[in-house]
């Protein structure tokens, strides 16, 4: 029965010997900058090459959250731009990515922490980003499961509240893009992986894989938390990242009791209730590099600690999985988009920590025009790789290196 | 499996009681003539391993001592020093 239906990619391509575009990664990045590419610029002759399924890293992984209130001025517009596309892609795709727009809370428990929202809702609102401040009796109005008692480890003091975010399936996304990208001819090889990068004369020329070598001259890099060891191993080029695991898991299936996407530093988790019931829960990390994707004890009694004081009617419901994927994190929390900088011809997506999912789409259109046109687009601008060493910084995050829980 | 890393003064612990430090560089820059790249390099850039790395953790809910080790980070172990 099950043979019956063939991927929505359609049937496995034959590898060609030469490319216009190879893009290492099929995952969100990989698959969007390949569907615009095609799409918008025309550029057909792509390959797609995953070493694994597309959709085995952060991908088939993330917890889902969308939203677009970020904190600085260079950040905002892209993922607001890239909240406004779910809507679109839904018909553009003719697939229901099943976009959920419930909108998140980011609980806040602390003075400090009211003001440092408040400069972010600033920023936000100054961008046409719709979020407000709220306090702890209108939390608890809008989600009367939420526990707002003073007597608990980080009592709610209010909260950021972002309407226009929420959840999106995101397996829905990754068969989707690859759905439109198939559409218009670029091939998807999954089972290949990249083995290295060979450049001649300061110019990409060719691509070597586990079935061979493919000549092209643009690669780009989008193979996640990969992307760091990929660039060094094969290129020489160091990145500043640090490849951490996140965890994340879900509950047994409930009836709906969570309406809004909740995070809180604090606590240092965040949840929301999947279309199917479930509770989805993550934002734990080790603050070590490892890229084994393992899951930890430790980590499920944190989690449902957390919970269930934010959360009290979730005691004793049970967790179904538990899993773990990598998070590329970049000491300012923001992305590292350049090209044709170090080498002509060479491309990179990555630093996305726990970011990527809710970004994929603006930054798959405008690295798609960066890759189409050789020009990089102004709203990519300040992502280049030299930022670190001008000391400029992005500051998505109040400081350096704290890997906080705010998805 | 979770991780243990040994102190040099409190010997085998769990390593939720560490603090990671980074990647073992070197020695600090001289100061004299560093230009920014080679200062980013040695403050932000990273080799991101897969494989054994030599490493800074410290002991934070113990002694409070720094210390490098070597790490396979594909397993999330600590190893003996390579050879
Ligand atoms: C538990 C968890 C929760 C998260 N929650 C959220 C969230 O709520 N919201 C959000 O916005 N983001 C979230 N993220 C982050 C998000 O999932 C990632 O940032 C995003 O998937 C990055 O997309 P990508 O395309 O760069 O990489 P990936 O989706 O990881 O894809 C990279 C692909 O490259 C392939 N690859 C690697 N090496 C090679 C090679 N040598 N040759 C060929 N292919 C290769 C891999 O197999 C993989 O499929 C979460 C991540 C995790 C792990
Ligand atoms: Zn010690």
């Amino acid at each position: 029965m099950l043979d019956r239906h063939k991927p929505l990619w359609g049937k496995p391509p034959q590898l060609k010997k030469s490319y216009d575009a190879v893009i290492i990664g099929g995952g969100l990045h990989g698959l969007a900058t390949a569907y615009f590419l095609a799409r918008h610029h025309g550029m057909q002759n792509i390959a797609i090459l995953e070493k694994r399924y597309i959709g085995f890293g952060g991908a088939g992984r993330n917890t889902a959250i969308v939203r677009a209130n970020q904190r600085t001025q260079a950040n905002v517009p892209l993922y607001k731009e890239a909240l406004d596309l779910w809507p679109v892609l839904t018909k553009e795709l003719d697939y229901n990515l099943m976009f959920f727009n419930c909108g998140n809370l980011n609980l806040l428990h602390s003075e400090a922490a009211v003001s440092a929202a408040r400069m972010a809702i600033a920023s936000a609102q100054f961008q046409g980003v719709e979020s407000h401040l709220i306090d702890a009796k209108t939390c608890k109005e809008m989600m009367p499961a939420l526990n707002i008692a003073e007597d608990i480890t980080y009592p709610i003091f209010g909260a950021m509240y972002h309407p226009p975010g929420g959840i999106v399936r995101h397996d829905a996304v990754v068969w989707g893009l690859a759905k439109g990208a198939a559409k218009y001819g670029c091939h998807i090889h999954q089972q290949t992986e990249v083995t290295g990068i060979n450049v001649e004369n300061g110019k990409v020329v060719s691509v070597d894989t586990d079935r061979g070598t493919l000549n092209t001259p643009r690669v780009l890099l989008s193979a996640g938390g990969y992307s760091a060891a990929i660039s060094y191993h094969m290129l020489g080029i160091k990145l500043p990242i640090s490849v951490l695991n996140i965890q994340a898991m879900v509950t047994q299936p409930l009836k709906p009791i969570l309406n809004h996407v909740i995070s809180s530093g604090a606590y240092h988790a965040y949840a929301n209730q999947t279309l199917k019931g479930e509770i989805a829960t993550g934002a734990h990390m080790d603050a070590w590099p490892n890229y084994t994707t393992q899951t930890t004890a430790y980590y499920i009694r944190h989690q449902a600690q957390a919970i269930t004081e934010m959360l009290p009617c979730l005691k004793g419901v049970k967790f179904m999985r538990h899993w773990s994927g990598l998070a590329d994190m970049t000491p300012d929390m923001a992305p590292i988009m350049d090209g044709n900088n170090l080498i002509e011809g060479y491309f990179m997506n990555c630093g996305w920590g726990y970011f990527g999912f809710k970004s994929c789409t603006a930054t798959g259109k405008y690295m798609a025009q960066f890759m189409a046109t050789g020009e990089c687009p102004d709203i990519l601008k300040p992502f280049h790789l030299g930022r670190y060493a001008q000391h400029r910084l992005m500051g998505e995050t109040a400081a350096l290196v704290t890997y906080t829980a705010d998805n | 499996m979770a991780l243990t890393l040994t102190c040099p003064v409190c010997g085998k612990r769990n390593g939720y009681e560490f603090r990671y430090g980074g990647e073992d560089k070197g020695p600090k820059p001289d100061g004299f003539g560093l230009t920014p790249d080679a200062w980013c390099e040695y403050v932000h850039m990273n080799r991101c391993v897969a494989g054994i790395q030599k490493e800074w953790w410290c002991h934070k809910d113990g002694c409070g001592v720094w210390f490098t080790t070597h790490r396979d980070t594909l397993k999330n172990l600590e190893v003996e020093a390579s050879s």
